[in-house]
């Protein structure tokens, strides 16, 4: 059971960094407008910089890639480097491959069960829904720089990621900035994003091949 | 039609074959005069870098011949002090594992499987066995039939550990159990200015498992980033 429940937060950790999977509106004054805003995205083509922060480490220990959205619930995760891997979601079927010394092959090792869990979420955050989530609770922060705040509602939830803070672009409407996952004190990862480019045609094979 | 004897004797040699090929014999080690002796000996130390450093691998981890999971891995080690500090993340950056060693292991963070009875002890005897020289006494110093040095430490204990150096600086650790039985292979390729662009690690103790350590990167750090908790 704890496992499960274990696996649930890995896989919770997982669809927050899928978050950035579903850009926001960036001049929204409600979650009403949130809604409507994220309604309109069908797809997403951009690369994105994880920072690793940990107080072991002396610099951010730093991954690049790209990832890829297609509405409703399609996404390629792609890493380059240090280690390429991508993650595949199509119609409800996750899959994972990685470069390693067999070559590039698919994770059997059971851990995307967690990934059953980041498509329930993302069903959820695509639509906008921040504030029907049964794991955070949603804050706006609207200003020069709008952020939403995502807190854990469950102490167990919350020994695990301590807060989630999305950053929005303040000049241009729909695209996030980064997303910062807050692990605890000291340990974060961020999420930063470059050449974004929404709703442009992607090709159905990128879903389903690595 | 067997006999109950025939049955017995049957019995007893599965047992002695048993014995047989558990108690393995330990790879036989040439002695060296004087100088030579403590020329392997130097050499032997080649391996375990004297100062403290940060490595980031990424990690393949997973039971042989079967499909592996990667990870990525962050070790701290202070050679002198023998302090010892490691995380394994996720690809995405989730912290599934965070401990340190100093004279005892403390765990900060574990997440299942992670979370295992004495993973964190095995954990961390893996990394000392990597990246620390052994501890306890030389026995021998010597080369191997194939012209690679070889010495053989006890450890406090009483296991048998063999660090094995060859020409090309690659190098191999063996631990044996009591029974000469073998507990864990280490062998690291690739070696340029003693550090390995990949470690093999293969642990033979209730469930075989193996690690392929392959280097993202590696730098001195100071005896304070290792000792901080």
């Amino acid at each position: 059971m704890t496992t499960i429940w274990l696996r649930h937060k890995r896989g919770v950790f997982l669809a927050a960094m899928l978050l950035l999977c579903f850009p926001m509106p960036g001049r929204a004054a409600s979650w009403e407008e949130v809604q409507k805003e994220a309604a309109k995205i069908t797809s997403i083509n951009a690369r994105f910089t994880q920072s690793k922060h940990m107080n072991i480490l002396a610099r951010p220990l730093v991954s690049q890639g790209r990832f890829y959205f297609q509405a409703p619930d399609s996404v390629r995760w792609e890493y380059t480097s240090p280690v390429k891997s991508i993650l595949l979601m199509n119609r409800g079927e996750i899959k994972r491959y990685t470069l390693g010394s067999r070559g590039l092959v698919e994770d059997a090792t059971g851990s995307l069960q967690s990934m059953q869990v980041v498509l329930r979420e993302i069903s959820q955050w695509s639509r906008g829904r921040f504030t029907k989530n049964e794991h955070f609770s949603a804050t706006l922060k609207w200003g020069k720089e709008p952020k939403i705040i995502l807190a854990p509602k469950e102490k167990g939830m919350a020994k695990m990621i301590s807060r989630i803070v999305i950053s929005l672009s303040s000049d241009r409407p729909g695209v996030l900035e980064s997303v910062a996952i807050f692990e605890n004190e000291g340990n974060h990862t961020l999420f930063a994003f470059t050449d974004v480019a929404i709703n442009v045609p992607l090709d159905e094979s990128l879903f389903r091949k690595p | 039609m067997m006999t109950r004897h025939m049955i017995t004797a049957g019995a007893a040699l599965f047992l002695l074959t048993v014995l047989f090929t558990s108690c393995s014999t330990l790879p036989a080690i040439r002695s060296l005069d004087a100088a030579g002796t403590q020329a392997a000996a130097e050499r032997c130390r080649r391996p375990f870098l004297d100062a403290p450093h940060r490595f980031v691998h990424a990690i393949e981890a997973g039971i042989p011949e079967r499909a592996m999971g990667t990870v990525l891995g962050i070790t701290l080690f202070d050679p002198p002090s023998g302090i010892v500090r490691s995380a394994i993340l996720t690809l995405e950056g989730f912290v599934l594992f965070d401990a340190r060693y100093d004279k005892g292991v403390e765990v900060y963070r574990a997440v299942p499987p992670f979370d295992a009875p004495r993973f964190g002890e095995n954990m961390i005897a893996d990394i000392r066995l990597i990246f620390l020289a052994p501890q306890g006494r030389l026995l021998l110093a010597g080369t191997l039939e194939n012209g690679a040095i070889a010495c053989r430490y006890e450890d406090p204990r009483g296991q048998t550990v063999d660090v094995i150096v060859r020409r090309d600086d690659a190098w191999e650790i063996g631990t044996y159990g009591n029974h000469n039985e073998p507990l864990r292979r280490v062998e690291a390729f690739s070696v340029n200015n003693r550090i390995p662009e990949a470690v093999a690690l293969t642990g033979f103790l209730t469930v075989d498992y193996k690690l392929r350590m392959t280097l993202i990167s590696a730098e001195p750090v100071s005896p304070e980033d290792v000792k901080k908790p």
